[in-house]
């Protein structure tokens, strides 16, 4: 999962990229709007926290223009104002949901969690597919039953295909989830990723679709 | 009681007093009136009787002494109204009602007596040997009176108690408009502030509607002022305690350098709470009334040493010092002195690139100290320089607590001194700082 963290306090920004990314969860930090909507252009984030007092633009106004653009992601705001008005306002412009500073990690992580399960149709937190069942919460993933110790990556390569449900994803848009913009990537570690997935859970997890990119293959597995 | 009450008794007490007294004094005018006149008819009737009687002497006079001395009657005329003629000592006529032992007593002229346990007003008249006495009954005298009294005070009464009732329904009607306003005040929830609707209120209350929402809107400007700084207080509070609690929470779940890294954020995040905490507490202590003095004299040298000391502790050379040397107390106590101007240093350091100095000027005039900090920053533009010295802003996503200029202001106003901002036409800001001297007993 790629979120986008839209935070101006430094000491913030850089508390959450680190928490988060101990959760297993890809996450770029900006820090103005105008920055986050070049991101936004530029790569899929599959989720958004944004702060709403930015030094260029306030966060409201962002996040009405990315709703005007029909821009579908899940957004949680992260404010320290704490009035109902306020929080109700930023429900209204579109927000998913709203946290109020100061928060707890674990909270914030299972708010992500619980968005992007929403924004992907489902009520329960568990991926189901086939024999396979894929906690994305916990990090777990089981197999008729049976754990299967998958490492950050790959977990995070499953559950973007799963959560695609079918959908061909492009192999750049699987290096979104799974990279940040720090992060340098070897030019075949997708490619290594998915040769050790399906070693883990069976060659026919994932299909190739030569030329276009990846599926989770709708044949159970 | 009722407004309505107390102008009724206002207006009611004050009408009675009033024509009360108008009354007394007429009705106290009218019995004088009446005694002169009644007394002015028994002087006339002795003058008509004796006048009469001396167109003739020879009716009476020819019978002295013998015939019809004591006989000679005349009809009553007017109750009350008693009429006795004598002659030389012998009454020859009078009234049936005339009480005869009263007439040598009688002298010349008006006089009250009792006969019989009747009081009698009586006129007496001696004209050519003849004695003419006329009295009246004082009973008389007082039913007629009070008749005309009674003539007079019904209808005044009367009046008065109508107008009392016409006052009640007019003050009434006429403190209608405040009630319907009073109904109005009393139908609004506590904490609304909006404007009192001008429809339904009279004209003559117009300019009390237009005072209470002069007022309303100065109380909810207040108001909403309040709980802006409230939530922006909140706000900067809530911020680095955030920063706190995720760093705390990523050192429990992280190992080795990324927990050491985790906990020195922490830490930082734990000195900017404190910063902000201590600005805002220093801030509403200079808008309240705490009291400061510590009994130190602020020297303003000693004043820039220390502010210097505590803004750039390892890098005082930063800042280059301008000053005569002089010494110059300032009406303010230290340690204000001391905030407000290491206020000004620390923003100019903060703003200037690390290899730039800052200038400090201390200027004298015979009242004031001016401090000039000057730096070579990217200063403020037109409108920043507005927003400055309002509490909790920052130029973009600067580190402050956002209260630092507010303080210097604040100070500065409380201390009778100024503040203000300019751009300096070279590039960089500067901010001045006027506080006053003190005034000196003896100029040594």
């Amino acid at each position: 999962m790629r979120v986008l963290l839209i935070e101006d306090d430094e000491l913030i920004a850089h508390g959450i990229l680190v928490g988060l990314r101990a959760h297993g969860l890809t996450v770029d930090a900006v820090h103005t709007a105008a920055q986050a909507e070049a991101t936004l252009s530029a790569v899929h984030c599959d989720v958004v926290i944004l702060d709403l007092g930015l030094p260029d633009e306030d966060g409201m106004r962002l996040l009405g223009r990315l709703r005007a653009r029909d821009m579908a992601l899940p957004v949680l705001i992260l404010s320290a104002r704490d009035a109902v008005q306020d929080r109700v306002a930023g429900l209204r412009a579109g927000a998913d949901d709203y946290l109020l500073k100061p928060f707890d990690l674990d909270e914030l992580v299972a708010r992500l969690h619980a968005l992007l399960r929403r924004a992907a149709g489902r009520s329960v937190d568990v991926i189901e597919h086939g024999p396979l069942r894929l906690d994305p919460a916990r990090g777990e993933v089981f197999l008729h039953g049976r754990p299967i110790d998958l490492s950050r990556r790959e977990l995070a390569l499953l559950v973007a295909l799963l959560q695609a449900r079918g959908r061909i994803l492009s192999p750049d848009q699987l290096k979104d989830s799974l990279y940040d913009f720090s992060e340098e990537i070897e030019s075949n570690a997708l490619n290594v990723h998915i040769h050790h997935i399906r070693r883990k859970l069976g060659a026919d997890v994932i299909e190739t679709v030569r030329g276009v990119g990846y599926r989770c293959s709708m044949v159970s597995a | 009681m009722t407004l309505r009450v107390r102008l009724l008794l206002m207006i009611g007490v004050s009408m009675l007093l009033l024509w009360g007294g108008v009354a007394i004094w007429m009705l106290h005018g009218l019995e004088q009136e009446m005694q002169r006149t009644l007394d002015q008819r028994l002087e006339m009737s002795a003058h008509m009787v004796a006048g009469l009687m001396s167109q003739n002497p020879a009716a009476w006079d020819g019978s002295s002494g013998k015939a019809g001395v004591s006989t000679l009657s005349m009809p009553e005329t007017v109750k009350g109204l008693a009429c006795q003629v004598s002659l030389r000592g012998e009454v020859i006529a009078r009234t049936p009602g005339a009480a005869p032992q009263a007439i040598d007593l009688a002298t010349p002229g008006f006089s009250d007596r009792n006969i019989k346990g009747e009081d009698w007003r009586s006129y007496t008249l001696d004209k050519l040997g003849l004695r003419v006495t006329t009295s009246d009954r004082l009973s008389e005298r007082s039913t007629l009176l009070r008749n005309v009294m009674v003539a007079a005070v019904v209808p005044f009464v009367v009046a008065l108690l109508g107008s009392l009732l016409v006052l009640w329904f007019g003050v009434g009607s006429g403190l209608r408009p405040l009630e319907r306003l009073r109904q109005v005040l009393a139908s609004r929830t506590p904490d609304s502030l909006t404007p009192i609707e001008n429809a339904p209120i009279s004209r003559d209350l117009r300019p009390l509607v237009n005072t209470l929402n002069h007022l309303l809107a100065r109380v909810s400007e207040t108001f909403s002022r309040e709980r802006r700084f409230t939530s922006d207080a909140a706000h900067e509070l809530r911020t680095p305690l955030t920063a706190i609690k995720i760093h705390l929470q990523v050192a429990r779940i992280t190992h080795a350098q990324e927990a050491v890294v985790a906990m020195d954020y922490a830490e930082e995040g734990v000195a900017r709470l404190q910063h902000s905490l201590s600005q805002l507490l220093t801030l509403s202590q200079v808008e309240g009334d705490f009291s400061w003095d510590d009994g130190r004299v602020a020297e303003a040298n000693e004043v820039a040493r220390l502010a210097i000391r505590d803004a750039a502790p390892d890098a005082t050379e930063r800042i280059v010092l301008d000053s005569d040397g002089n010494r110059a107390e300032l009406s303010l106590p230290q340690a204000l002195a001391v905030t407000a101007l290491r206020n000004l240093l620390d923003n100019a350091l903060r703003h200037s690139p690390a290899e730039n100095s800052i200038r400090l000027e201390i200027r004298r005039s015979p009242e004031t100290i001016r401090f000039h900090v000057l730096d070579r920053g990217p200063g403020l533009s037109d409108k920043e320089l507005v927003l400055a010295t309002q509490r909790f802003w920052r130029r973009g996503s600067g580190r402050g607590s956002g209260l630092g200029l507010s303080i210097v202001a604040a100070i500065a106003e409380r201390f009778g001194g100024s503040f203000e901002l300019l751009q300096r036409p070279e590039g960089g800001l500067e901010a001045k700082l006027t506080l006053t001297r003190k005034k000196q007993l003896d100029s040594s």
